[in-house]
């Protein structure tokens, strides 16, 4: 699991200020740390997923996703933006904590997409979501969510 | 006041997101209003969590939280709160409060056929019989045929795989006359017959289970073993599973105009005297014929194989080789226990060789090639060593999955030339599983690994030179 999400794949005081934007900038660390071979079909498949029901979900907090063929391996990417994004969030709050899972097309083993899901459950606990908040450099993000991905921690 | 239970489902198109984040609040919500909660999952990786029959009876209300499809007609006569994901996400306690408040209205699934007592049936089988039936002939028969099969299975599998233990005692050693008479040998050997000796009637029970549910099982096991003690064989078994389960079609149909109350009364009763009544008038005038097919259906296999081995393999190679673990595989694999069970120890040969050949195929592939896969892959392939040996051919999808188009074909090939040659030596294998485990038991042991490895290693070098190409000659990097 370590190797789902490094510090190089999260971007803080991200500038950002569109929904597209914060798409593009997660495309861009994909393509960089080599997760995705094509930022444009990243950006198409998180938009498309938007499309389908809304990603936000309350605190400031959002895990746009999607899984495409362009993505090679499976990977948590974080983008922080300065400014809250209009989301459609169920608090109707902006926004600019983007968790993003991206998933290979042909993922065929599961412990990914496990430990995927868990770190979805992780998301709805305050405690955990104020952890994430705390956090302030790329490190202590990378970290908190490598805790709550490996699985003897996820519950 | 005892604890309210509640079951749930969650689910979500990607099923990677949302489905669990539902599960996780509703839990919290539960636990917040001192109810006590199952929430099952639909995500990408399956269903995990899942409510049995059981839980779903004594709870006392259903919350759907879903965008896709989560077989509501299980949830059916329970109060019911049906809404899409994100209101389990973001109003769990209300969805939760609906139940507890009695403001839950009754789910009456539409299609929803037969009585009280198809609560209590296996949520695995399948809900849409009726309803797919006239879209599509060719699948619905062949998810009837499945669900028997992989019933059955385990039957083979386990009484099979105890009567190749009993063998390492001696071939005779069940025989009391012999004097390689072993009591324990005995013991395994009569225990793993018996089970073996319900596979027909469980192959029919499930067909007919799979059309027409508990009633259509009854009517199907008895029709199986008519076919199994007439001497029908599976194919008999095949046609009674089918004609048991639409019997009980045909009185569902003849008996709808029955007062509702009477339902008790047709499901212990009717469908049980009147069922078994029509599949023993239908059975017994085509076992003859059957008999008579079934048998030339064995002995055209036993001719091909002293004939023309090289046909057989290749087909049985193929077929093992192509998905598996899959349906063509389970074909050929089927056909082997059931001649084996015939006395035929010839086919079941060439069949378990092309099984354990794929998994060894890629095993050795990332051995001999290994500057050309991933290190992830390198350690599953390893293990594939592991699952080949012991007849698992399933070690082999994660990487056929990865480009089918080209591996399968590798694998085929593989497996092909190791059933050929299997056929060739005249390997005799008595055991319908275990891999090498059971060598001891197989007659030209040696030729029968020399003729996997020979399989195995021409798949593993084309699929290695096939990952060499693809890698553009270059060794991966970590």
């Amino acid at each position: 699991m370590k190797n789902m999400i490094k510090s190089s794949y999260v971007k803080l005081q991200a500038t950002a200020s569109s929904q597209l934007g914060v798409f593009q900038a997660i495309a861009d660390i994909a393509v960089e740390n080599g997760i995705a071979d094509n930022a444009d079909e990243v950006v198409k498949g998180l938009k498309d997923r938007e499309a389908q029901s809304t990603t936000g979900f309350q605190d400031g907090f959002a895990i746009p996703h999607t899984q495409s063929t362009s993505i090679t391996k499976p990977a948590v990417v974080i983008v922080r933006t300065e400014t809250g994004i209009e989301w459609e969030s169920f608090d109707n709050q902006p926004a600019f904590f983007f968790i993003s899972l991206l998933i290979p097309e042909a993922e065929a083993g599961t412990t990914h997409l496990q430990a995927l899901s868990a770190l979805s459950r992780t998301l709805m606990d305050e405690e955990k979501r104020q952890q994430l908040l705390d956090a302030t450099t790329t490190e202590q993000l990378s970290l908190l969510v490598e805790k709550s991905i490996t699985p003897e921690e996820a519950n | 006041m005892s604890k309210k239970k509640i079951v749930a489902a969650t689910g979500c198109p990607t099923g990677i997101a949302h489905t669990f984040m539902a599960a996780e609040a509703l839990k919290k919500a539960a636990e917040k209003l001192n109810v006590e909660i199952k929430v099952e999952t639909h995500g990408q990786v399956g269903v995990e969590n899942a409510l049995t029959p059981q839980e779903i009876k004594e709870a006392d209300g259903v919350i759907i939280a879903a965008d896709k499809d989560v077989n509501a007609d299980r949830f059916h006569g329970k109060p019911l709160v049906d809404v899409p994901v994100a209101k389990g996400i973001r109003t769990p306690e209300d969805l939760i409060n609906q139940i507890i408040n009695g403001e839950a209205s009754v789910y009456r699934a539409s299609d929803y056929e037969g009585s009280s007592e198809s609560n209590t049936e296996d949520t695995t089988t399948q809900h849409d019989k009726q309803t797919t039936s006239g879209k599509n002939w060719g699948h619905t028969i062949y998810k009837h045929l499945m669900n028997g099969v992989s019933h059955m299975l385990p039957f083979v599998v386990g009484g099979g795989v105890l009567i190749a233990i009993s063998f390492l005692f001696g071939i005779y050693s069940a025989d009391p006359e012999n004097e390689q008479y072993n009591q324990f040998a005995k013991l395994l050997n009569d225990v793993g017959g018996l089970s073996f000796s319900v596979m027909v009637p469980i192959l029919a029970a499930f067909i007919a289970e799979s059309i027409s549910k508990r009633p259509g099982m009854v009517v199907g096991f008895v029709g199986g073993l008519l076919a199994d003690q007439g001497g029908a064989g599976f194919l008999g078994g095949i046609l009674a599973g089918f004609i048991a389960g639409y019997i009980i079609i045909l009185l569902q149909k003849l008996l709808k105009k029955m007062p509702h109350s009477l339902n008790g009364l047709k499901s212990i009763f009717l469908y049980p005297v009147l069922g078994i009544f029509l599949i023993g008038i239908i059975m017994t005038p085509i076992i003859v014929p059957l008999t008579g097919l079934n048998e030339g259906l064995m002995s055209f296999l036993e001719s091909v194989q002293s004939t023309n081995p090289l046909l057989l393999g290749l087909i049985v190679g193929a077929m093992c080789g192509f998905d598996m673990g899959g349906p063509f595989n389970k074909a050929a694999y089927v056909t082997g226990t059931l001649l084996l069970s015939e006395g035929n120890l010839y086919f079941m040969a060439g069949v378990s060789a092309a099984c354990i050949a794929p998994p060894l195929i890629i095993a050795f592939a990332t051995v001999i090639f290994r500057k050309y896969f991933t290190k992830e892959e390198r350690n599953a392939g390893a293990v594939n060593f592991i699952l080949g040996s012991t007849h698992i051919t399933e070690g082999a999808i994660p990487f056929a999955a990865k480009n089918p188009v080209v591996v399968l074909p590798i694998i085929m090939l593989g497996s092909a030339i190791a059933a050929i040659l299997t056929y060739m030596f005249g390997v005799q294998v008595p055991a319908p599983h275990g891999g090498f485990l059971v060598l001891p038991v197989v007659t030209g042991a040696f030729q029968w690994v020399l003729s996997i490895l020979i399989g195995s290693l021409v798949g593993a070098f084309i699929y290695g030179l096939y990952r060499k190409k693809a890698a553009n000659n270059q060794p991966i990097k970590e």
